[in-house]
Order: structure tokens, then sequence, then C-alpha cells
């Protein structure tokens, strides 16, 4: 149940009929995993965390450097030597203290993942390299709950949504491991990206709208585009080929 | 009328700054092979060695993967291939 001050708090967003009461409800209730709070985990973190999800649990092991400052906006000049869930923590609970954030300070791997995901309706891939990527697709695919991808690089992004067994996931295009890279990017690109996941997950949440599934959109901040492309379900997929999904 | 590749934008500085290339070719890898003739550092960048398509890149045909075997995808006349790159940032 909504109190009064939920009425207050979220009224232009209860005002969509989409959303209303009823999906304002199930916002509060959700327990959302936000893997990464950096570049993208910044935008997506903050602008859930005004949405009303009732629980963010976000996990990263580093602490804020001066060279995070250009995009990862949770984190501020004075937080610098400090841990990113704490800095994060801080902030999210001054916008707003009526939800929970549980920060988890640890490395993802794969023997600790399926504790950290444990209890979330979804995860928000929010990391910067594909090895743990991959560790993410696979624990949403085990646990059967969303992931909501999102990458960068310069002034370019990209974000796609997957249902564990009915949509393409990330190993569906696999194509050899991804080296990591000390990518360059300007902040506005995760701002565009993280917005976009943000927004995927309120819409998953109160199960409006077309999802990101079995496509790919391409932000591209040079030409101003956004483009399209399907994405095929591979009957193969390492992950995803011998599992069904809840109808 | 041939086939449009549109070209990413980091291959740019390989093309003499065109983003989309017309070009002939019955297959992708033809097409992009038809490129590398002409700018062999295009070349150098999209293919790995043994001629396999870079595994950074990806290739969509007529806004659809062309995964798993990209440089097979057969092709004609007035398609659209692009080349995008896999993201890793975050």
């Amino acid at each position: 149940m909504l109190t009064k001050r939920d009425r207050n708090l979220y009224d232009r967003q209860i005002m969509i009929p989409e959303i209303g009461e009823k999906g304002q409800e199930r916002l509060n209730q959700a327990k959302v995993l936000i893997a990464g709070v950096g570049g993208l985990g910044s935008p997506t973190a903050f602008y859930l965390a005004a949405a009303g999800i009732g629980t963010i649990r976000l996990v990263d092991y580093d602490v804020v450097d001066i060279s995070n400052l250009n995009r990862q906006i949770l984190h501020w000049d004075g937080d610098i030597g400090r841990e990113k869930v704490d800095s994060a923590l801080e902030k999210l609970s001054r916008l707003n203290p009526s939800i929970n954030i549980e920060p988890v300070r640890e490395k993802i791997r794969e023997d600790n993942l399926s504790r950290i995901v444990e209890g979330c309706n979804l995860i928000v891939d929010a990391m910067d390299n594909f090895n743990v990527r991959y560790l993410l697709n696979r624990s949403a695919v085990d646990h059967q709950i969303p992931l909501f991808h999102g990458a960068v690089r310069g002034f370019e992004g990209r974000a796609m949504t997957i249902l564990p067994g009915q949509t393409a996931c990330l190993m569906c295009m696999y194509r050899g491991p991804v080296p990591e890279e000390k990518s360059p990017v300007i902040g506005v690109t995760p701002a565009v990206i993280g917005a976009i996941q943000a927004t995927e997950v309120i819409k998953f949440l109160t199960g409006v709208g077309q999802l990101l599934t079995n496509r790919i959109l391409l932000f591209d901040g040079i030409d101003m585009t956004f483009k399209e492309f399907r994405i095929n379900r591979n009957p193969h997929c390492m992950h995803c080929g011998n599992i069904k999904g809840k109808e | 009328m041939g086939i449009k590749v549109h070209v990413h934008q980091s291959h740019v500085q390989y093309t003499n700054g065109e983003r989309i290339i017309e070009v002939e070719g019955h297959t992708v890898g033809a097409c992009l092979k038809n490129i590398a003739v002409k700018y062999p550092e295009f070349g150098k960048q999209i293919f790995e060695k043994q001629g396999k398509l870079n595994h950074l890149f990806e290739i969509y045909v007529n806004g659809e993967s062309a995964y798993p075997k990209e440089l097979e995808k057969e092709i004609k006349d007035g398609d659209d291939v692009y080349i995008t790159r896999l993201l890793s940032g975050g």
C-alpha cells in the first residue's frame, strides 16, 4: 500500500496511466541488483532510486578515483578514495530516504554471484568488462530473471533487455573472449544508456510497453542517431540454449 | 546499384573518410574483401588472421544480425550491411 508521502513523492509518475498506483506499488516492492556503480550504474541507480524501487542492491569492489568523476555522477570530488558503494549509498539515501539501499563490497566472481543475486527480481548490467557480463548473463539464466544489458565506448553505447529462455541473451552471439580495456568515454554516453536501462527496468516491473528484447539499440552520439537491429536467439547457446522460459 | 556497407566510425580513418561504401559482392565476406582491396588498412582491422571476421565487430544485414556465419551470409544488390563494434565499457 502506498503511503500519503508516497503519493506525493511519486505524484507525477503515478499520473502516467501506464504506471498509476498499482505500478508504483510494484516499483516499491521490487528488489533490483545493479552490478557496477560506475558510469552506467550511476544514472541507472539515480533514476531507479528516484522512481521508488523499494530495494536497490549495489555491488562494486572498487574505490573512487579522480579519473571516474567525468562520468560516474554518483561520486564527487570529496569521495576520492572512498568505497564506491558507500559513496553511492550516501547519495541515493539522501535522494530518496524511503527506499532500501544494500551495498555489497565484493568483486563479482563465479563463486559468489549466486549469493549476491539471491532474492533480486532482476539484474542491471553496469559492468565495464565482458568477463563479468557473461557471469551475469549465466546467473540471470540460472535464476530465470531478466538482465538489462548496457555498454559504452566513446560516444557510442548499446542496450538490450534479456528475458532468459524467451529472448536472445548475451551469449547467443558469442564470438570469443573480449579483452579488457581502458575504454575511452565521455560522461553523456553512459548517461544516455543508463537512462535507457532504467527505463527498461521500470517498464518490466510495471508490465508496460515493448521491452528491448530480441533487438539491440545502438546509440551514436557523434551522428546523434539511434539504430535498432534484430537479434536472434541461438538454439545452441551455451547459456540459454537448453532452457525454456516462464510462459 | 550495389550493396551499401556502413563502415564503423573507428574504421573511417582507413576508408578515406567514407562512412558508406557502395560495393559489389554476393556475400558479406566478398563485399568486405572488395573494400579491403581498395583500403588495405581497413582489411587489417576487419579481418583477423586466416581471414576470419575480427571478433570485436558485428555484422547486421538489412537490420538483422548476420551471426553466426557473417562472412558467408548471402546478399544482393540494394542490401544494407552495417558494421558495429562490440562495446565493453561501463
